[in-house]
């Protein structure tokens, strides 16, 4: 479903992805894959991944997102979702998954300064 | 009021469709946000099993009322396989498919009540109601 591809936007180190329609598998199968591989084209540091117009995310959506900031993780990337609607986070929780290794924060401008400090201490490191 | 719905699940969009079938009722019937989440959540988890499990089947959402209380209910069936142990299924992370085990198990947890009735070979019907808090 090429139609319903969901843009990624990169602005310096950092991959931006706003999901703006209600996911069928399919689709979000394909980000998760066109996410990955931009990860790897553009060597980013950060990812965020933008949940606000998501009004469910049930086991599915849950395991693909955590599937995809691991596997950031192990190319050495961050990810960071924002504007996670508090009724989906409390179905997520008690569904049973909790995305512990997944940082969240309110709205995308929250994300960005969390994503600049996350990205620049890990600058640090490296130098 | 709201009339009885029905989706029949075909495909990965017909589950898009059921759940948000179910979260138009459960706003039609005056849930809450919250509630419309997991109303709309569990749906989706039981479509998807019919989906991946059956094949095919249907999705229907009424509304309900109990001693003066009202909710939803929602039947999910379909004549697919059957389950041979359903007390298996409940379990957290048993599965199949390689998925989490999470969706019948989580399902339960987000309705109020929840009952499946199953026979291996005929098909498998799962009923669960949501009552207005
Ligand atoms: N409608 C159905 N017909 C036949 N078997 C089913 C049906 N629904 C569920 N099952 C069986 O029950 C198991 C558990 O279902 P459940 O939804 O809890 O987990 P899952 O689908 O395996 O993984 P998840 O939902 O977490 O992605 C499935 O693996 C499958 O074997
Ligand atoms: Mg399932």
């Amino acid at each position: 479903m090429d139609s319903l591809r969901i843009p990624i936007l990169k602005i310096g180190d950092i991959l931006i992805a706003s999901i703006q329609v209600a996911l069928h598998d399919a689709s979000a199968v394909q980000f998760k894959d066109d996410l990955l591989q931009k990860i790897h084209d553009t060597r980013a540091k950060g990812v965020i991944v933008d949940l606000t117009a998501l009004d469910v995310v049930d086991s599915f959506i849950g395991r693909l997102i955590a599937d995809i900031a691991a596997m950031a993780g192990l190319m050495g990337t961050r990810v960071v979702l924002t504007g996670l609607q508090p009724a989906v986070a409390i179905t997520l929780v008690e569904l049973g998954l909790e995305l512990p290794r997944v940082l969240t924060a309110l709205n995308l401008e929250k994300g960005l300064s969390m994503m600049q400090r996350l990205t620049e201490e890990s600058g640090d490191d490296a130098a | 009021m709201t009339q009885p719905k029905t989706a029949v699940i075909r495909s990965d969009l017909d589950i898009v469709i059921a759940r948000t079938m179910a979260r138009d009722a459960a706003k039609a019937l005056g849930f809450g946000a919250i509630d419309q989440a997991r109303i709309a959540t569990a749906v989706s988890e039981l479509a998807r099993n019919i989906f991946l499990y059956a094949g095919t089947g249907n999705v229907s959402v009424k509304e309900i009322e109990r001693s003066g209380r009202k909710g939803i209910e929602i039947v999910c069936e379909d004549q697919g396989p059957g389950i041979a142990n359903v007390d298996l299924v409940m379990q957290d992370g048993y599965s199949t498919s390689r998925g989490m085990g999470m969706g019948l198990p989580g399902a339960k947890r987000l309705m109020d009540e929840f009952n499946i009735r199953s026979q291996e070979g005929v098909g498998t019907t799962i009923t669960c109601r949501k009552w207005r808090g």
